[in-house]
């Protein structure tokens, strides 16, 4: 490995080391809220690994989520399967339900992709209503989901572990020649082909990636709520808060989503005395309609920059 | 069963082409997608249930007055965000579906989240034999079909609505028409504000007025478009008819909640059968 | 004789009732190098696409080292060994001059995309083997000059390995220097690797050096063949020229 791999890799590290001590010094109140910035981190950087580098933008990871969430809900609770094997169960029917209905919109340009996509989610939520209610729970959903632990500490490392790992391994994957092959379809998808390189293969890759990752979250995320209701899960807002995650944080980065959904999480419980309700949404939606319009490429780029002009000023 | 069908799904279809026809003018002449037209049909529905309902205003400056609101959302929308990102299409698909999120939040901080019924434009019950339709859908579309028709005259007779064209053909196409480029974004998108109005008033005596109603026609105009093919205006009504008809079957003899499921799976094979859709010239 | 490396055999494309080719039939031997010229709107830059399969051909045959390869992609036909450049340069707009090639160096095989490590020392030897300096090599495309950005495209196109190489319009907007400097590369590597080129300029003066033989083409059909002496002094592809 280069140089530059291993002093980042180092911060990595310390990042981890960091993260596994702060149940010492804060409230189960702050682990619960960054309970939820890890699974906001997952689903953002399942995103990003396909629509923040291949510039197939996906408004359907909701879709996957719960594709995710509905089976191992369904298998453990309806039908007693032990979820050691239910959420294994869960991340194969993303990777091929999503499949299924993401191939087809593969063949279509960038544009309509993410039309598609949305599609698909919003008709996933009327679906459950309408097919089967008896499995599916209908509007109101399952709950009693069993859980894996229970606690905020258990649950807060258990989370972050799973952040961590799949985080590192992302990472790490983008800076193979596979990151720069998959930057490049965005750059000019029939330039690649022109390379040689078979897109459809390399986007078929980027998606199934995001599929297992985003099934990994959504699997995780129905066992620590200990429930799953289409309402919450197939909703724009939900789509909107991890899609703003990996704008904010920086696409195509993997980090950037992390930080996004740290930084996210953390303005949310900040605002929470002021903004109860829908009024954040307006709010987050303002600022991130600015902060796309005039710096498109997230803090982490705004970070980036700093330390550049940081080590400039030191030497 | 059959000519009620066969009635209900012909009006259906007129309101989902104009839909449709709103959508696809942006695409057509500048290559972005403005997934904030759902807006446009939702503000059209609010401003006329304020106008009308709430303030007590007679239907027809109501009904103006939705327009006008499309016609300002539409050139807010390219002037704040689409001209800033012009050459960017997927900035400009995300920014607008951000726009709409925070519409959305907006109208449930104004009107709260809660669905709110509105009076049909035009009152009574039209009966032809077995089978009896409101005046107000069958207003609806006559007047969409009133709409189509005067846009294309305004596109095919007029000097403007001729750049409008070449533009959609070729980019190019503005320059030797001698007008601002900038000038035909500002009256397509003001012109693609003032259809989804008009279309959302009617939508929403239809449906209901509510603060997600915006997904549903965004979702019903890009299967218009997909199934109908880029570019083909045509494609696009007889489009806006199979979808029509299919939902009037499906809500008539299936269950009503699998309206969007049918569209779904034309999109998908659609997609998989033939890329460039029925008519279409270019792939998508 | 040996085998033809490329034959194309009454190649037709018609956009609606436009005809770009109408019954287009050549071949190029290995090692060859065929001039394509013609005025404006003849169909040169169609007979690349189609080649690249960038567009389908309306009708006709074209064949690779014997091997009709009308159904193979894009990609795949750049594996077997075709690879073109474009009238504009387009690079990878914010990668360096080092990672555009990378790029054009990867295999189709995920798992070593995955797992092997990028090759620096070859994607500097090919950087230099066009005229790129080191320092050149780590620039992003938009610090580059047009006839460097024709050397980036000469150096993502020699990444690829490929037999035959497609050369649209290399010469323009390039100065006299620049032109003299991509006509030796040109040579230089054909001398190296053996490769086959077929050429399409408007740039007659820098064309005539490096081909063995020309095609004129004119609305859609061939017109002239033969040396480009024959070629230049034929009647028809005078008319053709001044007639435009």
């Amino acid at each position: 490995m280069d140089k530059t791999t291993l002093k980042l890799l180092g911060g990595w590290l310390l990042f981890g080391v960091i993260m596994c001590l702060l149940p010492l010094v804060v409230s189960t109140g702050t682990l619960r809220i960054l309970i939820f910035a890890h699974f906001l981190a997952i689903f953002a950087m399942s995103w990003d690994i396909l629509s923040g580098r291949t510039g197939y933008i996906s408004f359907g990871h909701p879709f996957l989520i719960g594709i995710a969430g509905y089976t191992t809900a369904i298998l453990s609770f309806r039908y007693g399967v032990p979820i050691y094997f239910s959420i294994p169960a869960a991340v194969a029917a993303t990777m091929v339900g999503g499949t299924l209905f993401f191939v087809p919109a593969l063949r279509i340009r960038g544009t309509y992709f993410a039309l598609v996509t949305l599609a698909f989610m919003e008709i996933l939520y009327q679906m459950t209503k309408v097919v089967a209610p008896k499995v599916t729970g209908g509007t109101r959903g399952i709950s009693g989901i069993e859980t894996i632990v229970t606690g905020a500490v258990p649950n807060y490392y258990l989370t972050f572990a799973a952040m961590f790992v799949i985080g590192l391994l992302l990472w790490l994957l983008v800076r193979t020649r596979i990151g720069i092959a998959l930057s490049a379809i965005q750059m000019d998808e029939e330039a690649v082909k022109s390379a040689g390189l078979n897109t459809t293969k390399l986007k078929l890759f980027a998606f199934m990636v995001s599929a297992a990752v985003a099934g990994i979250g959504g699997a995780f995320y129905v066992h620590y709520l200990g429930s799953i209701a289409p309402r919450g899960i197939f909703e724009i807002n939900f789509l909107f808060t991890i899609l703003i995650a990996a704008l904010i944080g920086g696409a195509g980065t993997i980090v950037g989503p992390i930080i996004g959904a740290y930084f996210l999480t953390m303005l949310l419980e900040f605002l929470r005395p002021v903004l109860p309700g829908m009024e954040r949404y307006f709010l987050y939606g303002i600022v991130a309609l600015v902060v796309y319009v005039y710096q498109p490429n997230g803090i982490h780029s705004l970070l980036a920059s700093a330390r550049r002009h940081l080590s400039v000023g030191k030497s | 069963m059959a000519i009620q069908i066969l009635i209900h799904g012909f009006l259906l279809s007129g309101l989902y082409a104009l839909i449709a026809i709103g959508f696809t003018m942006i695409f057509s002449v500048g290559r972005v997608l403005n997934l904030a037209y759902g807006v446009y049909i939702m503000l059209g529905g609010y401003t006329y249930f304020m106008a009308a309902q709430e303030a007590g205003l007679p239907v027809f400056v109501s009904f103006i007055l939705a327009l006008l609101s499309g016609v300002a959302f539409g050139l807010l929308t390219y002037e704040l965000l689409v001209r800033r990102l012009e050459n960017n299409p997927v900035a400009v698909e995300i920014s607008t579906l951000i726009l709409a999120v925070v519409m959305q939040a907006a109208i449930i901080l104004i009107f709260s989240p809660s669905p709110k019924s509105m009076w049909p434009v035009l009152r009574g019950v039209l009966r032809f034999e077995e089978v009896s339709v409101t005046a107000n859908i069958l207003l609806a579309t006559g007047v969409s079909w009133v709409v189509l028709a005067l846009l294309m005259l305004f596109v095919r007779r007029t000097h403007l609505g001729r750049a409008i064209r070449a533009v959609s053909m070729d980019r190019r196409g503005a320059l030797i028409s001698g007008i601002d480029p900038r000038n035909i974004s500002r009256v397509t998108w003001g012109l693609s504000g003032a259809l989804g109005a008009i279309a959302g008033v009617f939508f929403a005596t239809i449906t209901q007025l509510d603060p997600h109603m915006w997904v549903f026609p965004l979702i019903t105009a890009v299967a218009v478009v997909i199934v109908g093919g880029i570019g083909s205006i045509l494609g696009g009504l007889i489009a806006a008819h199979i979808i029509g008809f299919l939902e009037t079957i499906t809500t008539t003899l299936i269950a009503p909640e699998l309206r969007g499921v049918v569209t779904m799976a034309l999109i998908i094979v659609v997609l998989v059968v033939m890329p460039k859709g029925l008519f279409g010239k270019e792939e998508l | 004789m040996a085998e033809p490396l490329l034959e194309v055999r009454d190649l037709h494309k018609s956009f609606g009732g436009l005809h770009a080719l109408r019954g287009l039939t050549f071949n190029i031997a290995a090692g060859e190098t065929l001039g394509l010229i013609g005025p404006n709107g003849a169909g040169k830059t169609t007979v690349f696409n189609l080649i690249m399969n960038e567009l389908k051909p309306t009708a006709g045959e074209i064949r690779f080292e014997g091997k009709n390869i009308a159904r193979l992609a894009t990609h795949a036909r750049v594996k077997r060994g075709i690879a073109r450049t474009y009238q504009v340069p387009k690079p990878f707009g914010e990668m360096s001059v080092a990672e555009n090639i990378r790029v054009c160096m990867a295999t189709d095989d995920l798992w070593k995309l995955i797992s092997g490590r990028p090759d620096e020392a070859a994607e500097r030897d090919i950087g230099q083997s066009v005229g790129f300096t080191d320092q050149q090599i780590g620039v992003q495309p938009s610090e580059l000059s047009m006839g460097d950005l024709r050397r980036l495209e000469m150096a993502r196109n020699i990444a690829v390995r490929p037999k035959l190489l497609l050369l649209d319009e290399v010469f323009a907007g390039l100065t006299l220097g620049e032109i003299a400097q991509i006509s030796e590369l040109l040579v230089e590597k054909k001398q190296k690797e053996g490769l086959t080129y077929i050429i399409v300029s408007h740039d007659l003066r820098a064309l005539a050096p490096l081909v063995d033989r020309v095609l004129v083409l004119s609305f859609g059909a061939l017109i002239a063949e033969g040396s480009f002496e024959e070629v230049i002094n034929d009647e028809g592809v005078r008319e053709a020229y001044l007639g435009q």
